[in-house]
């Protein structure tokens, strides 16, 4: 399946492709656009003005995806939370983790094209993901 | 910052927006956003940034936040036309943020009598505040340094004075 978001990628939009590649669609392709006026049909767009998958109610597009396709996964939303606030910082949550991603995934855009942001990003996720799953299980930071 | 000087304006980024009057909840939301954001308030409800990736993105999210519950908002790259008029805006800015730095300073340098533990809490306290503080500081001040020096000031003075006490 084709996804489609608008180029020059941060947070939102490196995390919302980890996520559809690892827990929605495996075979996603993903296409950025400099103008978000040519989202082609066969192409789903997320984090984009005027699609469905995107800012809604104060979430992130990370949160709405999760919302929509029903993942329930405490550790995705553990993870959304850290999202949130880089994306948004508005204080919705606790994520002392929020401005070293922010602060990453900026620099990253000075140096990377979107396609290695998703490459370098991709095994970042997985690995915050992994603490935080460890941490849920453990109920505690895992050493 | 260059190019703002030698006479040529530099690139702001306007949220034109109208908002049904109730119910309130989401005209609030939307104001504190911008708040929040240091957006500069041009007449009612035209507000400006300086335009950048963030800047525009964040206006974007908002436009379409208004949009959502069912007001109208345009987005729009913008130049002032004349120096003055992007120097009294950024002036107005720096103003803004001025204020809130000083606020730090005094907050900070009354706390010289607090206990060293009242003084580390209110350090950490402080600097998330100036954390929050720098975000929106697109023109910064004099006093941003100064509000810096003062928070630091409250932790290093502890150091001193533990030290003196051990």
């Amino acid at each position: 399946m084709k996804w489609a978001t608008r180029a020059s990628i941060h947070i939102d939009r490196a995390a919302c492709a980890w996520l559809i590649r690892r827990h929605i669609d495996p075979s996603a392709e993903f296409l950025f656009l400099t103008d978000p006026s040519d989202l082609p049909d066969v192409a789903t767009g997320f984090d984009m003005r005027g699609v469905d998958l995107s800012h809604h109610g104060g979430d992130c597009s990370f949160e709405t995806i999760l919302r929509r396709y029903d993942l329930d996964d405490p550790v995705l939303w553990k993870l959304a939370e850290i999202i949130h606030e880089a994306d948004i910082d508005d204080e919705r949550f606790d994520a002392p983790e929020a401005p070293g991603l922010d602060a990453m995934l900026r620099g990253l855009s000075m140096i990377c094209t979107d396609d290695q942001i998703l490459e370098v990003t991709g095994p970042m996720f997985d690995g915050l993901y992994e603490f935080f799953r460890r941490a849920t299980l453990l109920g505690r930071e895992p050493a | 910052m260059t190019e703002r000087h030698g006479g040529v304006t530099g690139q702001w980024v306007l949220l034109s927006y109208r908002m049904p009057r109730h119910p309130s909840t989401p005209r609030i939301a939307v104001w504190r956003k911008l708040k929040r954001l240091g957006a500069a308030q041009i007449s009612d409800g035209l507000v400006a940034l300086p335009a950048d990736a963030r800047t525009r993105e964040q206006l974007e999210w908002i436009a379409e936040e208004v949009t959502e519950a069912t007001g109208s908002a345009s987005i729009w790259i913008a130049r002032p036309a004349t120096v003055i008029a992007e120097r009294e805006l950024a002036t107005a800015m720096a103003q803004g943020r001025a204020a809130e730095y000083a606020a730090i300073i005094a907050e900070a340098e009354a706390a010289t009598r607090a206990t060293i533990v009242e003084r580390q809490s209110l350090a950490r306290r402080l600097r998330a505040e100036l954390r929050r503080i720098h975000r929106r500081d697109y023109f910064p001040p004099v006093e941003r340094d100064q509000a810096a020096a003062a928070v630091a000031a409250l932790t290093t003075d502890t150091t001193r004075a533990s030290e003196a006490r051990s």
